[in-house]
């Protein structure tokens, strides 16, 4: 098993009231699996994905990532956790403007200490697998949305995460684009296991999935 | 990892080139400004410090208690340091110290130079090193000289001369002088200048003051055996004192002077040989105050916080930029120490590059900053260990809290909000409104001084000093001649031309002359059972009238038997304390009575930091005259000028014409102040050109991040101008807190400084309001263009960026 959640509750407090962003959220994630959260806006979807990730904490309940229970651990090691074992995809990609495509890759690299000579072996594994090697050089601003969405999902790659956070991969994509990106997931998962979970509201795009979580006001259902 | 970030910074600099110049060029004109005025308070500060035995080697002040108070002295009589160092332990050695120009003749040739008459153990106390000729006494005789190198390059052509003679005018007369040895140039920070050195004994006025107790004339060094405190051997001194002054005191006594805290009346205070530059004798007391190199640090420091203020609040908004950056790096793993690393370096960057600059600046500029600001720094103390050690302490603190504080900011900020680009910020912002206010608080505070200053400065010019400063020309007699018979010469040359009105002569001159010299006589006498003491000026015939004095009652000097009468002021009348002072007679010397016979109107012969003090006029050709004073027709000045300099070559063909104007003169007495307005109203300047950049920059990112609600407002309604204020309103209302702090604080700073001066300006209130109102409308013209034309954009286009 990959993760577990456990009775997991998240509020933000406004007028003495407790606001619920998550309520109750039990899941099981097994190494493979492929999961579709979908939900209506506000229904609390990104901040589950968020929870699951690390970058954001819950106020109460319990959360093992493969036998680690992170609810206990300090930001410190929650961060070697998830730069470790988790690959983030974002809408909007979220690359860094100042870089080119090829540092953007490395980036995560750095950040795990890998040294120099693996770094660019790794990159230019990278650059070759999604066909755009001829691209390296280009600054994110250069390139059309669906191929930054590319470079986003490799860079997610970049460091052999056992699970994929995608919040809404294809919202800022054409359909011919978000086909492209979810053929990507599909084959990333069948062939080489990697574990995804992703955020969408598109029906078709959940359909890629082996599992649909439905959430409704922070609640499962 | 490294080569990441300094990729990254250097694409975010070049980037953002606008905001990059604006921080790059405040901080390396903030530094280059910092070390310039840093290194111009070092050099006050180092003042004498390279003595080696400086320790050990104090400057004795004699205070003693008088009816109006303490009186203290730096001057002691002839028998004093000798019976000193014999009669109290203590002492290893000693030495007087008397300072006084020369005519120096060699040949044809004659030089005006400035000589100390000093003891035997002069060049072993001070470490003032003899590069020739007899290294361990070298003024072991009454006819040995000790010339400087350069004196003795100007006087001889060369440093080879030892066993050379020449002579000086001494007393009108020739003496020979041999040159025993060539002392190192002095040091520019040496309170112990001289062109030549010669052996106190040779000074014409020993013999006659040899033994007499009551002519205090040199100033007196002493070095103390080690373990002697200056406090113990103070100690020691008071039954020495009480015997050798014995009678001084029973007529202070008498006169109803009250003793000091210790029942004592007479004292000697020792002032260590460092403090001696920063030693002033006002009112009386001794004072040691470095407050004018401690006032330059505070500006250097002052323009420097300006600038590091800018860095911290331009790399706080700006981080609003860099949100996205931060989430991106926080998902991928970085840790907080990592982005503080980062964006700490860049800032380290940023530094280092203004720093490079600062100092090439500071080197480039240094020459210019010497003449402007009438001081000898130069670029050799830059390298010295402390000033280094200053400076980089300096630059260390800097980075580590001005580059700390926004990286520690940045790293700090939660991965979610920043993802989202939502900056959390009440907190931040308090900070920058704390930080501006300070700025600009720092700008009204300098904007005042500048303008209080210059007030001062300009009423000090202007004021009536009772007598003519406009129309007459002082000059030094430094020719060969007996000084009263050059100005009558001068006199008779000069007698048929309309545009010279009277030509006259004193002892002393008024204001400060190109000789730069200046000194007072005192004397004091016994008058109706008390002591009084008076100024005293030998003059020449029509002194008071060329100087147009007012004379309010009696006569002037008429005739040449008028030398046994003396003419007075009004508050030397005052102190006699007589009805009719015209009835006075004072006893000058003893069992000699001087009538009076006349009074003139109180004019200001010392600085206008003091009040008027009584002086007695005196007519007599026995004592000679240094100055001649010229009174000039209204017409044509300059050319009166040179009549009386062409008068003077052909009569002195030798001397140097050293005349100026009056008004010049006394304007030269307050070059001390015009330094401190010039410095500090640079620094305003300074200050309110960089808070300003800050404050552009500040409005800049500001606009940018409000264009979405400049953008809403106008589609829901709101005027260019209603868009203008509210864009304007926030930046004003801390310039006006910082006017609020910062008046109460300018005017309390310039009323202390106002009181050392005895003639002063009123503190109005509109120095306050000018300075504010400055601040104001600079800081509107600064953030004023950008805000309008952000104002009047096009609210569609704004809004279509978010």
């Amino acid at each position: 098993m990959l993760l577990q959640l456990r009775n997991i509750f998240k509020w933000v407090q406004q007028g003495g009231q407790r606001i619920f962003l998550l309520k109750d959220i039990n899941l099981e994630v097994q190494e493979g699996e492929f999961i579709s959260i979908m939900g209506p806006s506000g229904s609390g979807k990104s901040t589950l994905l968020n929870v699951i990730g690390m970058l954001d904490t819950f106020d109460e309940g319990e959360y093992d990532f493969l036998s680690e229970s992170v609810h206990t651990l300090k930001e410190k090691y929650r961060s070697n956790l998830y730069k470790e074992y988790i690959g983030f995809v974002f809408q909007s990609y979220h690359l860094l403007d100042d870089l080119t495509v090829e540092e953007n890759l490395e980036m995560p690299l750095l950040y795990k200490k890998i040294k120099s000579s693996e770094r660019k072996a790794l990159v230019a594994d990278m650059l070759d697998r999604f066909n755009i090697v001829g691209k390296k050089d280009l600054f994110p601003t250069q390139l059309s949305g669906g191929q930054q969405q590319l470079v986003g999902v490799a860079r997610a790659l970049i460091g052999k995460p056992k699970l994929i956070l995608a919040d809404e991969p294809t919202g800022n994509l054409n359909s011919q684009q978000s086909e492209e990106i979810m053929q990507l997931f599909k084959k990333l998962n069948e062939e080489e296991g990697v574990t995804i979970i992703q955020v969408t509201h598109s029906e078709k795009n959940a359909e890629y999935g082996s599992r649909i979580i439905n959430l409704l006001d922070g609640r499962k259902i | 990892m490294i080569k990441n970030y300094i990729k990254i910074a250097w694409r975010n600099l070049i980037k953002d080139k606008l905001n990059t110049a604006l921080n790059v060029i405040g901080l390396s004109v903030a530094f280059a400004v910092a070390i310039l005025l840093g290194m111009a308070a070092m050099y006050q500060l180092s003042y004498d410090g390279f003595h080696e035995n400086g320790d050990s080697i104090y400057k004795i002040v004699k205070t003693q208690q008088t009816p109006k108070g303490p009186q203290a002295g730096t001057v002691h009589p002839a028998p004093f340091a000798r019976t000193l160092k014999t009669q109290v332990p203590g002492v290893k050695r000693i030495t007087r110290y008397l300072q006084d120009g020369t005519l120096a003749i060699l040949g044809d040739k004659e030089m005006d130079m400035n000589i100390i008459w000093v003891d035997k153990d002069f060049f072993s106390m001070f470490s003032l090193p003899i590069i020739s000729g007899d290294q361990n006494e070298p003024l072991s005789d009454v006819s040995s000289i000790v010339l400087t190198e350069k004196t003795a390059v100007s006087l001889f052509g060369t440093t080879a001369i030892v066993g050379e003679s020449f002579n000086l005018l001494v007393e009108g007369k020739e003496k020979p002088f041999t040159v025993t040895a060539i002392a190192k140039d002095n040091v520019p920070e040496s309170n112990l200048e001289f062109q030549m050195a010669a052996q106190f004994e040779s000074h014409h006025s020993y013999l006659k003051n040899k033994d007499n107790w009551d002519a205090n004339y040199h100033d007196v060094y002493v070095e103390l055996e080690d373990g002697v405190t200056a406090s113990s051997f103070k100690k020691n001194s008071q039954s020495y004192i009480d015997s050798h002054y014995e009678k001084a005191i029973s007529e202070l006594k008498r006169d109803g002077a009250s003793a000091d805290v210790n029942g004592r009346y007479m004292n000697l205070d020792m002032i260590p040989l460092t403090d001696v530059h920063f030693l002033s004798l006002k009112n009386g007391f001794v004072e040691v105050s470095r407050s004018l190199p401690y006032l330059i640090l505070g500006v250097a420091f002052l323009i420097l916080f300006i600038a590091c203020v800018n860095y911290v609040n331009m790399s706080i908004a700006r981080s609003a930029k860099r949100l996205k950056e931060i989430g991106i790096r926080k998902t991928l793993g970085a840790q907080k120490k990592q982005l503080f690393f980062q964006f700490w370096s860049e800032s380290l960057f940023v530094f280092l590059v203004s720093i490079c600059i600062g100092v090439v600046l500071s080197f480039a500029f240094v020459d210019e900053f010497k003449t402007t600001f009438n001081t000898n720094v130069n670029v050799d103390m830059l390298l010295k260990p402390i000033f280094l050690l200053v400076l980089l302490g300096v630059v260390f603190l800097i980075t580590i809290f001005v580059g700390g504080y926004p990286a520690l900011l940045m790293s700090r900020l939660g991965t979610i909000q920043s993802l989202k680009g939502k900056l959390e910020s009440t907190g931040s912002n308090r900070v920058r409104d704390l930080l501006m206010v300070f700025q600009f608080g720092i700008a009204i505070l300098l904007i005042t001084g500048t303008l209080v200053l210059w007030g001062q400065i300009d009423y000090m010019r202007n004021i009536d000093l009772g007598y003519d400063k406009e129309q007459v020309i002082s000059f030094p007699l430094n020719g060969k001649r007996n000084s009263n018979d050059v100005v009558d010469l001068l006199r008779d040359e000069l007698k048929g031309n309309p545009n010279i009105i009277s030509i006259s002569g004193a002892d002393n001159n008024l204001g400060l002359g190109r000789d730069g010299s200046r000194s007072t006589s005192k004397i004091g006498f016994e008058f109706e059972g008390r002591a009084v003491t008076t100024n005293f000026l030998v003059v020449d015939h029509e002194f008071v009238q060329t100087l147009g004095i007012d004379l309010v009652r009696g006569r002037n000097f008429e005739s040449a038997s008028d030398s046994l009468g003396v003419v007075i002021n009004e508050a030397m009348a005052k102190e006699l304390g007589v009805e009719d002072p015209l009835l006075a007679q004072l006893e000058l010397d003893d069992g000699k009575y001087y009538p009076v016979l006349g009074v003139v109107k109180d004019y200001n012969f010392n600085d206008l930091d003091r009040a008027i003090e009584p002086i007695t006029f005196y007519m007599t050709r026995e004592w000679g005259i240094s100055y001649a004073y010229a009174k000039v027709g209204p017409n044509n000045m300059a050319a009166s000028f040179e009549i009386l300099e062409s008068t003077w070559k052909k009569l002195e063909p030798n001397a140097e014409f050293l005349g100026s104007f009056l008004d010049e003169n006394v304007d030269r007495t307050f070059n001390r102040e015009k330094t401190t307005a010039k410095m500090i109203s640079s620094g305003s300047i300074l200050a309110i050109i960089l808070s300003c950049m800050g404050l552009f920059a500040m409005s800049l990112l500001i606009v940018s991040q409000r264009t979405k609600e400049i953008g809403i407002r106008k589609v829901v309604g709101a005027s260019v101008a209603s868009i203008t204020y509210i864009l304007t309103k926030d930046f004003l209302k801390l310039v006006l807190v910082a006017f609020l702090i910062a008046s109460p604080i300018a005017w309390w700073v310039m009323r202390e400084w106002l009181q050392n001066y005895t003639y002063r300006i009123d503190l109005s209130i509109w120095f306050f309001v000018g300075a504010g109102t400055i601040a104001v409308i600079i800081a509107m013209l600064t953030i004023g263009s950008r805000t309008i034309r952000a104002a009047r954009a096009n609210p569609v286009k704004s809004l279509r960026t978010e």
